[in-house]
């Protein structure tokens, strides 16, 4: 048997709204072109199939109502997600997801819902909403850019970040943080498919991955990723040099 | 209070006229009107004998808008409408500083207004429509709208006004069912349009309704409509339409439809909607005065509004316009090329301030990209990029990539296709040469 990456890809039927299904693919072909298979499994509820075998976790984001719905699917398989987490398998988790992800999560109405406690992070619905172009400094890859769609304030404590906003707001009330990044979590809510304009984070979590299984490309370098990744570079200039919001 | 509209009537058309020479800027007449008598359009809307039919939804309001004012047209009737794109309260006095008297009358039988779905509920309180037609609830503008639940629930308030008739797309996941979700109104019709099923399948993506997570009373498809779109072929459609009965209970008997075939826009399916939309809501506004054989023949002479299935005339070739207003109508237009196009331009800027949606679309339709330009072209270059669809180059100087475009050969066979959102069209046009306002510059 081949050896061969192992993406689970949770709820992608509930939590998707952004195009954000668009991550597993590009994670899919960075790898694939580089000469290492992936194969992904696709988990929208029920009993968990091939979790153990994950080596890469991603969940996407989605509007409340089926952030709710997903929210006792999520809680069925907290407990193999919590393993995963531990077991140092990398988790790339935005917006809903990633709040479905955390500790707990306070709706408008005051219900605090359980989250299935792989970050170490608690979410709170309601402020502004804000909406608009969004560049952090990540102190791991320089510039990541991306969208900013979010209506809640998530506490990360103490823990490390995505990066320091340049533009946007950020986990809280205060500009400054985006988001949960230790080890092989990942956490934001820098929405869509985050991973097209930062190719630098795919290839972060593919490494983390690859790494933990002893896993190697056959070819690192490929000249169409190369052309690619100019393009994203681009257009992550474009969008830091003049963020637009609402 | 006469003085003051007379005075709106008068700064807004002076307005107007500066805008028009210079080649743009639709809504700022209306905006200044409404400043200086705020209650102008409602008064003036207020008074029209038949009253407001509203038009909302993600998509195809423009066409159908256009559409359903040529059928009532037909039918003998004077109508007031607000040009494509102009469809919030600035863009509707705008209109109306054309049509009015300086003192502020409207001579005209009915109102039938496109309304924008996010200001629907303020605007359906200013026009009191009588009718509400609904025609579907897609992902568009996540960034404005944040989630399609939100869109359904302000297209409820919207729906929720209509005091004769509510017509409702029945295909579409959140509206098939709205009747029953909003507070019923005695004297209220609710008629219902679609496609045989065959047809709706059939489009490689549906209908491109948005996905819906709580529970419905009723699946897309299971009403009986009114209208249904029985039969397509390339941009003609067949719609069978039922008689009209006093009693209207919604259950069409089926031997007894009338057969009609209509002339669409361009291909496609959603257009097909469109115009079982637009003779559902003629046939629920004019009840037995509604003459089927007259929705063919006002379809038959009907001008495309700007950019939905448009062919624009450049020096001397024919270029068809794709507005990529929303991933629907992008999924939908892309699905109905017949053939990848030979050569082919991709205009996007801020007015689509998140493009994250392109990774849901299924560009399968193209085999390659010539030019990309607007400030969002490379983050389409890099989704082309990963789907292996070449791309020519990528410019964002849209003059020159536009001129590049231009320059290229004429295509073997069919014709150059623009992909272009709303802004880059309008910007595009007025590069070309194509000064009218919006609305086709009508009077």
């Amino acid at each position: 048997m081949s050896a061969s990456l192992k993406i689970l890809h949770l709820f992608p039927r509930l939590l998707g709204l952004n195009g954000e299904s668009g991550n597993v693919d590009i994670l899919t072909l960075r790898s694939e072109w580089r000469g290492l298979p992936v194969e992904v499994t696709r988990h929208d509820g029920g009993t968990p199939v091939g979790f153990g075998d994950a080596d890469l976790v991603f969940i996407g984001s989605g509007p409340t109502s089926a952030q709710l719905l997903a929210h006792p699917l999520v809680l069925d398989v907290a407990a193999e997600l919590r393993e995963l987490a531990a077991d140092g398998r990398p988790f790339l988790a935005i917006g809903a997801g990633f709040q479905l992800l955390g500790q707990t999560i306070a709706l408008e109405g005051g219900e605090v819902l359980e989250g299935a406690g792989v970050f170490p992070v608690a979410t709170r619905h309601g402020g502004t909403r804000v909406v608009g172009d969004f560049v952090v400094e990540s102190p791991r890859l320089g510039t990541v850019v991306g969208f900013e769609n979010r209506g809640s304030f998530v506490d990360v404590g103490p823990h490390g970040t995505l990066g320091r906003v340049v533009y946007g707001r950020g986990n809280t009330e205060t500009p400054f943080e985006e988001g949960f990044w230790e080890d092989n979590l990942l956490g934001t809510h820098m929405h869509g498919p985050i991973l097209a304009n930062n190719p630098g984070l795919a290839d972060s979590l593919l490494d983390t991955a690859r790494t933990r299984r002893g896993l190697a490309y056959t070819d690192p370098a490929p000249e169409r990723l190369r052309e690619i990744d100019d393009r994203a570079r681009e257009a992550r200039g474009t969008i830091a040099a003049n963020p637009l919001s609402e | 209070m006469a003085l003051r509209t007379t005075a709106a009537v008068l700064v807004g058309r002076a307005v107007r006229v500066a805008a028009r020479l210079r080649g743009g800027g639709s809504a700022i007449p209306g905006n200044i009107a409404l400043r200086i008598d705020p209650g102008f359009l409602e008064r003036t809307i207020a008074r029209i004998p038949h009253g407001v039919v509203a038009v909302s939804g993600s998509n195809g309001k423009s066409t159908t808008t256009n559409m359903l004012a040529a059928i009532i047209r037909a039918h003998g009737l004077s109508v007031f409408t607000n040009p494509s794109g102009g469809n919030l309260p600035q863009g509707i006095a705008s209109a109306l500083l054309s049509e009015v008297s300086t003192g502020g009358r409207l001579n005209k039988d009915i109102a039938i207004l496109e309304i924008d779905e996010g200001y629907g509920t303020r605007l359906a309180e200013l026009l009191k429509p009588r009718t509400v037609l609904l025609l579907n609830i897609q992902i568009d503008q996540l960034n404005r709208y944040h989630e399609p639940d939100r869109v359904a629930t302000m297209l409820g308030r919207v729906a929720a006004t209509s005091t004769d008739g509510l017509i409702l797309n029945r295909e579409d996941n959140f509206l098939v069912d709205m009747d029953a979700r909003i507070p019923g109104r005695t004297g209220r019709r609710v008629s219902f349009f679609g496609g045989v099923p065959s047809l709706v399948d059939d489009a490689s993506h549906g209908v491109a309704s948005a996905d819906r997570f709580d529970e419905g009373s009723a699946v897309p498809g299971s009403r009986a409509a009114a209208v249904e779109v029985v039969a397509l072929d390339g941009a003609r459609a067949t719609l069978a339409i039922d008689p009209w009965t006093d009693g209207e209970t919604g259950d069409g008997v089926a031997s007894a439809r009338t057969q009609i075939e209509v002339r669409l826009p361009a291909r496609g399916m959603h257009y097909a909607l469109d115009a079982a939309g637009a003779a559902a809501t003629a046939r629920s506004v004019l009840g037995e005065r509604f003459r089927p054989e007259l929705v063919t023949r006002a379809l038959d002479t009907l001008e495309t509004v700007y950019g939905r299935g448009e062919m624009l005339e450049v020096a001397g070739e024919q270029i068809e316009i794709i507005m990529m207003k929303n991933p629907a109508s992008l999924q939908l237009n892309l699905d109905s090329l017949e053939g990848a196009p030979e050569q082919v331009f991709l205009a996007v800027d801020e007015g689509t301030p998140d493009p994250s949606w392109i990774y849901d679309i299924d560009f399968s339709a193209l085999d390659h990209v010539d030019g990309i330009t607007g400030s969002k072209a490379w983050q389409f270059a890099v989704r082309f990029g990963y789907l292996g669809i070449p791309v020519g180059e990528v410019d964002l100087d849209v003059r020159r990539a536009l001129k590049a475009f231009l320059a290229r050969p004429k295509p073997a066979t069919g014709h150059k296709v623009m992909i272009l959102n709303y802004e880059q069209m309008m910007l595009i046009r007025k590069i070309l040469g194509f000064k009218e306002l919006e609305g086709g510059g009508a009077a």
